[in-house]
């Protein structure tokens, strides 16, 4: 490889996608064949099986829409392939993914002279793992050898701060896309950029802006010219895309416009009706008030981050737009004079994320040049560098791999470009390796010449001869959007990764079986779920894999209890694998199965939507009954929302598989929220149990705790006391688990406990799930306790505890979970 | 996770820095650790706590690194590292900790509890 690094970013949107390089001092955005930087993500194969990529597929969105396909970014992770009829070929999401990148990568060619072999692909922040998994997919059909993920407001962030000024502070990345809304709180201090939360919609965006208009066209239509055209009405569909194409033509124009007219390529035919052209003249005025509500959305996301990371307004020192629908003024006004923050001018919208992709390239070394013949220089060294680096007095760490026939390095130091600075002689140790600082000119690339010796004080030569560090703004470890963890059979998680753990990470945690698996069962099976959410019951997070333990797969019959060491990663971009150990088969498993959305099946989800209208009504009842005012509020908007799920369910019906999952998801929340409202019901009951956690808990700790565990405590109890003038349920149940455990740490000392917790156990010894065992446990726990012998008397009794039953329900919605 | 370990992992023993070390100290720090560890330098595999030698491996440093970046955390390891005296493990802990007098946490008091 020769001259300057190809790092190279992607942003790959739902609506346009972009590719922009950086060469270790200034981005560029590639522009395609038609001269933009933007590269619309449509997709068409004609007749003869001829694949079009970008505007020219765009073209024929509504002409040809059975063989045209857009969007496809929402449907990634799922199982759904999309058809194109005249070719009678059929495209999974990741396919479709990589025919756009592969336009993309093709675009560097032929800009740059170089066809990328790695590359940084841009995802949303709220993105789950299935999504990230066919993401990554995607660019490897592309034909991208190597490649990294990186959050969009990551990205963004990045681009914004590399070309600022340096200013320390706090300022918020506002991207609202084609279907997507994120919002991040960003934080420099001395070059370090820091994510300190984000938040964000999955399904807000401007598309949303053009249904609004589309809903107003209807309403306009229906008034003037008598007809009546419904988005759910399947003969509708063609007129619905030309007012949908449309509408977004009138709203992109009137981000310059004061006043534009709805034009139509051809007037509307609907079924009944003579076709006619309805020429709706839309203002500005109306359009802000179609889409303020919408705004206000993104607004209380925005407000809801702000809030939880304890950030007032006049600590906000800028707001940095991201995306096409920020280019309205009416929405840049209102965010920036609501939040009360200046907004950074100067960036754009719409490449943004692209460029802050490809400057990450940069900090995590994947240059994306294409290897060259292999020309030896001299010793062949193996080195590590930041690329890009915020320290101004980074090390260089290097290890001679392969001296060749050559003589062998004895020393090394490294000589600045500009002859400002030599570092000190770093000798060689033991493993050949050596390790130098070395200073850097800010804001520049700085080209350290490597100069090795032999022991002679011969000059050597070495491969690669140099290295290059830039210094600017850098950022850490991409942080996970979403907890993960693994479901258990009583509908509990055991968290794995909490929110915010940096990536990449690997934790094992040891399970127990419920139940015996018999070998060579065909039918037997022990599920293990892995779930991705912020909820405590296994239910309402996602199920993001199950790692199965099959009957046809074991080597003998797996007994009841049994031990499973767990272990799951995540990669940085978040891609998960997970291993099982289970010592008592010493047998390893790693399959992971589903790692996809579920479909979202109309029946079903009409179903879950009944119940929860339902459970609404049934709420609101008691609400009135009992007075209970302030729970009315969240019922009310639980109803709004189920009305939007009601819109959605009407469209995934007529087809749209997209209305069909934002339905699934908003019924996951509003259940949460009622969930919610259930437990705020209970305020009073919870207050209760405060007051007995902390005496209970308290007493133990105080009696029978550490030092540190009664400092701990003390912690805990003032954060309880603060989630209890916030009236913050869900952090009150936080933390009072913890004093609970704190507690139950100290009882397990007292020598009183085991000895009542084995006889409580024993009591239900008739339901174990294996008898026998149970039976001849209970009999060691009696001698046990006659020798005095805690410890063991403490062991048999958590074994004991795995063979007592379960709770069905809680596991049949605990995905089936196997394990405790 | 136990005392010892949540003791020993503290990114101040992982990083081999000082409580005082700056923002920018614990970034070169991570750095120069992560660099000799894919190399494969043996002399960066492990590190040293009162209470012996540990192994360093790339996921402590860096979450090391992520703990000390927040601000509000890396207060909670400088607080552990302060308190020089290891903890001791769970079945000989009382002693060690019942030496000298210890402040009666608040929250007790509050509970009307007192030490008996
Ligand atoms: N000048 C504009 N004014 C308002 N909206 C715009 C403008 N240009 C593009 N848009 C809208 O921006 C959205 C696409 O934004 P983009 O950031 O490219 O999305 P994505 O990140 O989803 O690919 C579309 O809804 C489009 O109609
Ligand atoms: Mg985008």
């Amino acid at each position: 490889m020769t001259g300057r690094p190809l790092y190279v970013g992607i942003d790959l949107g739902t609506t346009n996608s972009a590719v922009a390089v950086f060469d270790g001092e200034t981005t560029q955005v590639i522009r395609n064949a038609q001269g933009s930087t933007l590269t619309p993500s449509v997709v068409r194969i004609d007749g003869k099986g001829r694949v079009t990529v970008g505007a020219a597929a765009r073209r024929f969105l509504e002409r040809d829409p059975e063989n045209t396909r857009s969007e496809f970014k929402r449907l990634m992770g799922t199982e759904r392939a999309l058809p194109f009829a005249a070719s009678g070929r059929s495209l999974r999401p990741p396919e479709l993914a990589a025919a756009v990148l592969g336009a993309l990568r093709a675009d560097v060619l032929d800009q740059v002279g170089l066809l990328p072999d790695a590359a940084v692909i841009s995802v949303p922040a709220l993105f789950e793992l299935p999504q990230s998994a066919a993401t990554s997919e995607a660019a490897k059909l592309a034909g991208f050898g190597k490649v990294e993920l990186l959050p969009e407001p990551i990205a963004s962030a990045l681009a914004a701060g590399w070309t600022a000024e340096q200013g320390d502070g706090r300022w918020l990345v506002y991207d609202l896309g084609g279907g997507t809304f994120d919002v991040s709180l960003l934080e420099t201090d001395g070059g370090f950029l820091r994510v300190v939360g984000h938040d964000g919609d999955n399904f807000l965006g401007g598309r949303d802006f053009d249904w609004a208009i589309v809903d107003w066209a209807l309403a306009e239509i229906a008034r003037e010219h008598g007809v009546t055209i419904r988005r759910d009405d399947p003969t509708h569909g063609a007129a619905i895309a030309q007012l949908k194409h449309a509408a977004e033509d009138a709203k992109v124009g009137l981000s310059r416009a004061g006043q534009v007219v709805l034009t139509l390529a051809a007037p509307l035919e609907i079924p009944g009706a003579a076709p006619f052209d309805p020429e709706l003249a839309l203002d500005r005025a109306v359009l802000e008030g179609l889409i303020s509500p919408l705004v206000d959305r993104s607004l209380d996301v925005c407000r809801r981050l702000l809030q939880e990371h304890g950030t007032s307004a006049d600590q906000l020192a800028r707001i940095v737009f991201v995306g096409g629908p920020t280019v309205t003024p009416m929405l840049r006004e209102r965010v920036g004079h609501t939040l009360g923050a200046a907004v950074a001018e100067g960036l754009d919208p719409m490449t943004l994320v692209a460029q802050g992709a490809a400057i990450h390239a940069a900090s995590t070394a994947l240059d994306g040049r294409p290897a060259g013949p292999l020309v030896r220089r001299g010793a062949r060294l193996w080195l590590q560098f930041p690329a890009v680096c915020t320290d101004l007095s980074p090390h260089v760490i290097g290890r001679v791999v392969d001296a060749g026939q050559g003589p062998m390095p004895s020393n090394v130091r490294l000589v600045r470009g500009d002859g400002g600075f030599t570092s000190e002689v770093a000798t060689l140790d033991d493993d050949r390796a050596f390790v130098a600082a070395v200073e850097l000119v800010a804001r520049h690339a700085n080209v350290f010449e490597i100069v090795a010796e032999d022991a002679a004080g011969v000059r050597v030569a070495v491969d690669p001869p140099s290295v290059t560090i830039v210094q600017g703004m850098t950022i850490g470890d991409p942080p996970l959007s979403r907890s993960i963890g693994v479901a258990l059979v009583s509908d509990h998680v055991q968290v794995y990764f909490e929110r915010g753990t940096p990536l990449p990470a690997r934790r094992s945690f040891t399970h127990a079986t419920v139940e015996s698996v018999a070998r060579g069962a065909a039918e037997a099976v022990l599920k293990i779920p892995i779930v991705q959410g912020e909820h405590d019951r296994a239910h309402l997070c996602r199920l993001v894999g199950t790692l199965e333990i099959p009957g046809h797969a074991i080597g003998k019959t797996l007994p009841a209890g049994s031990d499973i060491e767990l272990t799951i990663e995540l990669d940085r971009g978040g891609r998960m694998s997970a291993k099982a150990l289970v010592p008592a088969l010493d047998q390893m498993f790693e399959h992971v199965a589903h790692l996809l959305v579920p479909a979202a099946d109309p029946e079903v989800l009409a179903a879950s939507l009944a119940a929860l209208r339902q459970r609404v009504d049934d709420l609101r009842a008691e609400a009135f009954r009992r007075g209970m005012p302030h729970i009315i509020g969240a019922l009310e908007h639980a109803e709004h929302d189920l009305g939007d799920v009601s819109r959605d369910l009407g469209a995934a019906t007529g087809g749209n598989d997209d209305a069909g999952q934002r339905a699934r998801r908003t019924l996951l929340e509003i259940d949460a929220a009622l969930d919610e409202v259930e437990q705020s019901k209970q305020w009073p009951e919870l207050e209760q149990r405060v007051v007995r956690t902390l005496t209970w808990a308290g007493g133990q700790v105080g009696h029978l705790g550490t030092e540190r565990e009664r400092a701990l405590f003390e912690d805990v109890a003032k954060a309880i006391d603060r989630a209890r003038a916030e009236r913050n349920v869900r952090e009150l149940q936080r933390q009072l688990r913890l004093a609970n455990q704190l507690g139950e740490t100290a009882w397990y000392r007292d020598p009183d406990t085991w000895p009542a917790l084995f006889d409580e156990a024993s009591s239900r010894v008739d339901a174990a799930s294996d008898l026998p065992r149970a039976q001849a446990l209970v009999r060691e726990g009696k001698a046990a306790r006659a020798r005095d012998d805690g410890a063991e008397l403490r062991r048999i009794t958590e074994k004991l505890w795995r063979l007592l039953p379960h709770d069905p329900t809680a596991r049949r919605a605990s995905y089936d979970s196997g394990v405790r | 996770m136990s005392a010892v370990d949540r003791w020993g992992d503290n990114p101040f023993f992982v990083l081999d820095l000082p409580v005082t070390a700056t923002r920018a100290e614990v970034e070169r720090a991570g750095q120069k650790w992560l660099g000799m560890l894919e190399v494969g330098m043996s002399r960066a595999a492990i590190y040293t706590t009162p209470l012996g030698v540990r192994a360093r491996t790339p996921e402590l440093v860096r979450a090391a690194m992520a703990e000390l970046r927040d601000p509000e955390r890396r207060i909670g390891h400088e607080l552990w590292h302060l308190e020089h005296e290891p903890p001791s493990t769970l079945d000989a802990e009382d002693d060690a900790d019942a030496e000298g007098p210890e402040p009666e946490p608040a929250a007790l008091r509050i509970l009307g509890w007192s030490r008996p």
